[in-house]
């Protein structure tokens, strides 16, 4: 689990975009850890947000991930 | 099957519960109201409450008002939150264009859905909806409330937000329309602590599953539509808060192929209740149809003359599979070229029954943008049991979810990833056999192409030979 938050935080952080699509956050992952489960990435991800290191950003219809911090992270 | 909830459930009582007085609730006349007019002109809204519907414009003018007449320090966002809302639709239609800003990071502690971000890009002209956040509120299952409970939602919203709401957004949540950021989390509190009410789905998760009436109150429900819709809800609590899909996704539970909440239209996984044995037949009701002495549909088209009910013309005629005859005066049903349309039992309710043996079809891929047009959801599981756990339905959503989040595109709805890769993919991905009934018009397209492993035997025929003569 541990590893798996870390892969995602250097991801969020080296990453042009300020957010991302989970499905592009578990690529990352992938990279780093081969056969990381979807699920395990999941739980990392929730883990992350809800030490406040991660946000959702949701349009309504679709939800991304980015670090908190990055990019728009106050209202509009 | 009695219902057993899974947490305790306290009895909510609007007496304890509630935030206003009678006298703040019922604060304007009628001729207050006939009076009244908002602070901004609004000609085009005003147009729209002509005509012989209800109108919004005219209950958010009611709402307007009675914003107006309470004590300032009775609302925690601004008075006039209906007025400019109002103001700024005007504007809209104006312009030809929304003023609607979507999206953010706005939201509950711990949750990746339920709060849809909102903002005015008019808020000098319009600040009391700088923000106009959008909470969607899980409805029960088959939208059952008491009064206490209504309107103790309805005190909350009124205290912490707008006071407008939908009853239902199209997934089937009650939406709260438009608040400020500050009052998400207090306002998200009291739903969970205070009424035992979540929120539902928005974003890339698992939308409010939505069922129809169901045993509750309908004759004609093959399965229990509201058990599956409530143990569904809480055993995918994970998948509805917490955003991991590529795009949304939808659960619907039909009773049976009259399709109440449109499962068939709109959810990505439609469950729809459907009998394995025959219909079952009244005979004597059916003379009493054919005598006139039941009206046909149960009265329902009453409010007119159509003459004489005519079983053959009405009924037998109308059979999709034409399955159905009268031998001797007595209704005969051929049950195997039944489609279970639902037809003949709408229209003689007291002579013809679903059967008894009972369980679900499953259909999958149904979506409805507005932009491409609707999409229906397929037929591939023609039948299977539902009693509870569900350990068989848990199975099969869990093989579809980890195929779809594998190689899902993001914002690919389920039914467009099938369509990518095909049905016979979609098929091996379930490990279900291919079958007739899973074409996309029953019975009008024969070709399903199978492997040769699947033959047995095999086969020697070869592609290329094949070519030779039938050129592409
Ligand atoms: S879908 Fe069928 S079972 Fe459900 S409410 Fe409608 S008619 Fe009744
Ligand atoms: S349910 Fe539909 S298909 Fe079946 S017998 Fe009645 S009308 Fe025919």
């Amino acid at each position: 689990m541990e590893d798996i938050k870390k892969a995602i935080l250097e991801f969020a952080e080296k990453t042009k975009k300020t957010k991302f699509y989970f499905n592009e956050m578990e690529k990352a992952v992938r990279k780093v850890l081969p056969d990381t489960k979807a699920r395990a990435v999941k739980k990392a991800a929730t883990a992350l947000i809800n030490e406040e290191k991660l946000i959702y950003f949701s349009t309504g219809s679709t939800t991304m991930y980015g670090l908190k911090g990055r990019g728009q992270t106050e209202d509009f | 099957m009695a219902f057993e909830p899974r947490e305790e459930q306290k009895e909510l009582k609007y007496d304890e519960l509630r935030i206003y007085s009678d006298e703040e609730l019922n604060n304007y006349t009628e001729e207050e109201l006939k009076n009244f007019k908002i602070k901004h002109d609004i000609p085009m809204c005003d147009d729209l409450e002509k005509g012989p519907w209800p109108s919004f414009v005219a209950d958010s003018k009611r709402e307007a008002l009675h914003r107006k007449n309470l004590a300032k320090d009775r609302m925690m966002i601004d008075c006039d939150v209906v007025e400019d809302t109002l103001g700024q639709l005007e504007e809209s239609f104006v312009d030809g264009e929304t003023h609607w800003k979507h999206g953010g990071i706005v939201g509950v502690f711990g949750y990746g859905g339920g709060v849809i971000g909102r903002y005015s890009d008019l808020q000098k002209k319009f600040p009391s909806i700088a923000h106009f956040h959008t909470m969607r509120v899980n409805q029960p299952a088959s939208k059952f409330y008491s009064s206490d409970y209504l309107r103790s939602i309805c005190d909350l919203w009124e205290y912490r937000g707008s006071g407008l709401m939908n009853f239902h957004g199209s997934t089937g949540d009650i939406i709260f329309l438009g608040t400020f950021t500050e009052q998400l989390e207090p306002t998200f509190y009291e739903l969970g602590h205070v009424l035992q009410q979540d929120l539902g789905g928005s974003g890339s998760n698992l939308r409010s599953p939505s069922c129809c009436l169901g045993k509750a109150r309908c004759e004609w429900s093959c399965i229990d539509t509201q058990d599956m819709c409530y143990e569904l809800t809480h055993y995918y609590q994970d998948e509805l808060h917490r955003p991991a899909f590529p795009y949304k996704f939808k659960f619907k539970f039909d009773g049976c192929p009259n399709c109440c909440v449109a499962s068939i239209a709109r959810a990505d996984m439609s469950y729809i209740g459907t009998w394995k044995d025959n219909i079952r037949i009244d005979q004597e009701a059916v003379q009493a149809y054919i005598g006139g002495e039941i009206p046909p549909n149960a009265g329902a088209h009453a409010g007119r003359d159509w003459g004489k009910f005519d079983i053959e013309k009405e009924v037998i005629n109308l059979c999709p599979t034409n399955c159905m005859r009268l031998e001797d005066g007595k209704l005969v049903i051929n049950d195997k070229e039944c489609t279970r349309c639902m037809h003949c039992i709408n229209v003689m309710p007291r002579a013809l029954r679903p059967g008894t043996d009972t369980g679900c079809s499953i259909l999958f891929g149904a979506k409805a943008p507005i932009l491409e047009g609707a999409q229906m959801s397929m037929l591939t599981v023609p039948f299977m049991r539902c009693e509870p756990p569900y350990d068989n339905i848990k199975e099969l959503v869990e093989k579809v979810w980890d195929w779809w989040m594998e190689e899902g595109k993001n914002r690919e709805r389920l039914g467009e990833l099938i369509q990518r890769w095909g049905v016979p993919k979609f098929l091996e991905v379930l490990d279900l056999p291919p079958m007739p009934q899973m074409v996309k018009e029953p019975r009008s397209n024969p070709y399903i192409f199978w492997k040769e492993e699947d033959v047995e035997g095999g086969w020697d025929r070869k592609i290329e030979d094949y070519r030779i003569k039938h050129m592409r």
